[in-house]
C-alpha cells in the first residue's frame, strides 16, 4: 500500500501528462485527448456512414457496408498497425503516433458508431418519415430536421459508451509507441524495475476510475432522456442501454392500458 | 380536386385498387367508408403518394401526382399542399406543439419564425389548445394530440385535407372533439376526403359517401340516399352490420 502512494507520489505528473513540457503531452491528458478528438471526429463519419448504408443507391450502400464489415470483423490492434504502415507510404511522409491513432480511431469508432446511428433511426416508427414527407419535407430535410434528432437524441447513452470503450482502446497506441497513459505507466515501470505489479496496479485504477465515472454519468443521461420522452414522472423504459422512444399513436404513454 | 380515373394498385398477387374512378370536387366532404381490408388507406394514401399505383391517373388540383416523370421536388411541392392527417398521430415527439407547427412553414415556406408562430398561435386557439402550446406530445392525450395534428396540417395552408380514420385510436370520450374541429374545417368550405367508421359524422358532414370492399369503389352517393337505401347488397350488409351493434 505505501507502495502505491510513493509511486504516485514520485510520478503523478508523468502519470498526468507525461514529459510536458519537457517531452510530448502523455499520460492521462493524451488518454483524453485522443478518445475525445477521436470519438468527436469519428461521430460525424458514424452519421455519414449509417446515412450512405440506408441510402437507396445499391453504389453508396455496397462499398460503406464492406468498409463497415470489414473494420469490424478484425481486432484493432491489426487496423492500428495497418494504419501505421499504411498511412506514410498514402500520404508520402511521416506521421506521428498519435495522428496514426487519431485515424484508426476514428476510422474503428465511426463502424461501431455507424451501426448504432443506423439501428436508432431504423428503430423510429415509420410514421414519423411518413408524416414528415406528406408535410412536404425531402427525404433530406425529414432526416435533417425529424428523424436524426430524434435517433441522435435516443443514441446519447450509446454514444457516451462508445467513448467509454474509446477510452480503453487507446491503450493500444502503447504499440506504435503513442506516449498516452500507458506508456506513462510503462516507462515508470522501466525506471523502477521492481514494482510492475503495483504500477499496473495504478494504471488499472486509473481506467476505472475515469470510466466508471462516465458510465455513472451515461446512466444519468439515460434515465433523464427516458422521463423527459415519457412527460414526466413515469418509469423510465431502457432496454440493452437504448431509451425506447416515446410511444406514438393508439393512446398517450401513461394511459396505456 | 382530387380525380381518381382507372386507378390500380397491386400489392404482389393483391389487387388493393380496382379500377377506381371517382372525384373529389372543390369544396366538397367526401366520407370513404366500407369494411376492414376494403382499401381505404390504400386509396387515401395514393393521393399524397405514400402508396404508388400501378396503372390510371390520379390528379390533384389538376396535377399528376403518381406521374412517373414527377421530380422529387415537384413531389414535395404537391405533398405540401396535401394535409394528411393519420390515425395514430405521428406528431414529433422531440418537438413541442407549437414548434410541431411551425417547423415545415418556416422550413418549406421559409415563413419568418414571428409569423409562423402568430399563424400557429392561431390554429391552436382554432382547435382549443392555445394553452398547450409549450407541452411536448407525450403529455398530451389521444384526442388533443390529433387536434394538434389537424393544426400541424393546416399551418401549410393546404386546399385540400385528407384524413385516415382520424379517431379510431382515441378512447370514445375523445372522439367528440376531433370530430368537431372536423365539423369546422368542413363548415368552412375545405375540400375534404375522410375514411371513417363514424357514420353520424358521414351523415351530417358529408356531401358524398363512397363505399368500398375488396379495392372497388362499390356506391358512391348522397349520405342520406346511402343511409336510408343502400343500393350494393355489399352496402346493404356493412351498414346492417353497423347497426346491430
Ligand atoms: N404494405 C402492404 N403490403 C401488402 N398488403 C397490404 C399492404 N398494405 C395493405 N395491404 C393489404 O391491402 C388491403 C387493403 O388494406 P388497407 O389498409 O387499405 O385497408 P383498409 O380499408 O384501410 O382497412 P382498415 O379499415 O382495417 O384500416 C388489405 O387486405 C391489406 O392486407
Ligand atoms: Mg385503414
Amino acid at each position: 500500500m505505501l507502495d502505491l502512494i510513493e509511486i504516485v507520489r514520485d510520478n503523478w505528473v508523468l502519470l498526468l501528462i507525461g514529459q510536458y513540457p519537457y517531452g510530448p503531452l502523455g499520460g492521462i491528458a493524451a488518454t483524453l485527448i485522443l478518445s475525445v478528438v477521436g470519438i468527436l471526429l469519428a461521430f460525424p463519419v458514424s452519421v455519414a456512414l449509417a446515412l450512405a448504408r440506408l441510402s437507396p443507391w445499391a453504389w453508396l450502400r455496397w462499398p460503406v457496408t464492406a468498409l463497415v464489415y470489414i473494420v469490424r470483423g478484425v481486432p484493432l490492434l491489426l487496423i492500428i498497425l495497418w494504419t501505421y504502415f499504411l498511412l506514410p507510404l498514402v500520404l508520402g511522409q511521416n506521421v506521428s503516433g498519435f495522428a496514426t491513432m487519431i485515424c484508426t480511431l476514428v476510422l474503428y469508432e465511426a463502424s461501431y458508431l455507424s451501426e448504432v446511428v443506423r439501428a436508432g433511426i431504423q428503430a423510429l416508427p415509420n410514421g414519423q418519415t411518413e408524416a414528415a414527407r406528406s408535410l412536404g419535407h425531402g427525404y433530406v430535410r425529414a432526416m435533417r430536421h425529424i428523424i436524426l434528432p430524434q435517433a441522435l437524441y435516443n443514441m446519447l447513452p450509446s454514444m457516451l459508451s462508445q467513448f467509454i470503450s474509446t477510452i480503453q482502446d487507446t491503450t493500444l497506441g502503447y504499440v506504435i509507441n503513442v506516449q498516452e497513459l500507458t506508456f506513462a505507466a510503462n516507462q515508470i515501470n522501466n525506471q523502477l524495475l521492481t514494482k510492475p505489479f503495483q504500477v499496473f496496479f495504478i494504471l488499472a485504477i486509473t481506467y476505472f476510475v475515469v470510466c466508471f465515472t462516465l458510465t455513472a454519468l451515461a446512466h444519468q443521461v439515460e434515465r433523464r432522456i427516458a422521463r423527459r420522452r415519457l412527460g414526466g414522472g413515469v418509469a423510465p423504459q431502457i432496454i440493452d442501454g437504448v431509451v425506447m422512444p416515446a410511444a406514438q399513436g393508439p393512446a398517450p404513454v401513461g394511459e396505456v392500458s | 380536386m382530387i380525380q381518381f380515373s382507372q386507378v390500380n394498385k397491386w400489392y404482389g398477387n393483391y389487387h388493393a385498387l380496382n379500377d377506381i374512378t371517382a372525384e373529389v370536387k372543390k369544396g366538397e366532404v367526401v366520407v370513404v367508408c366500407g369494411p376492414s381490408g376494403s382499401g381505404k388507406s390504400t386509396l387515401i394514401r395514393t393521393v399524397n403518394r405514400l402508396e404508388n399505383i400501378k396503372s390510371g391517373q390520379l390528379l390533384f388540383d389538376g396535377h399528376d401526382v403518381q406521374s412517373r416523370t414527377n421530380t422529387s421536388r415537384e413531389l414535395n411541392r404537391l405533398r405540401s399542399r396535401i394535409g394528411f392527417v393519420f390515425q395514430s398521430f405521428n406528431l414529433f415527439p422531440h418537438l413541442s406543439v407549437l414548434e410541431n407547427i411551425t417547423l415545415s412553414p418556416m422550413r418549406i415556406h421559409g415563413m419568418k419564425r414571428g409569423l409562423a408562430r402568430e399563424k400557429a398561435m392561431q390554429l391552436l386557439d382554432r382547435v382549443g389548445l392555445a394553452n398547450k402550446a409549450g407541452a411536448y406530445p407525450a403529455q398530451l392525450s389521444g384526442g388533443q394530440q390529433q387536434r394538434v395534428a389537424i393544426a400541424r396540417a393546416l399551418a401549410m395552408e393546404p386546399p385540400a385535407m385528407l384524413f385516415d380514420e382520424p379517431t379510431s385510436a382515441l378512447d370514445p370520450e375523445m372522439v367528440g372533439e376531433v370530430l368537431a374541429v372536423m365539423r369546422g374545417l368542413a363548415d368552412e368550405g375545405m375540400t375534404m376526403m375522410c375514411v371513417t367508421h363514424e357514420m353520424n359524422f358521414a351523415r351530417e358532414v358529408a356531401d358524398r359517401v363512397w363505399f368500398m370492399d375488396a379495392g372497388k369503389i362499390l356506391e358512391t352517393a348522397a349520405p342520406r340516399d346511402f343511409f336510408n337505401a343502400p343500393q350494393h347488397p355489399r352496402a346493404q350488409r356493412f351498414l346492417s352490420d353497423l347497426r346491430s351493434h
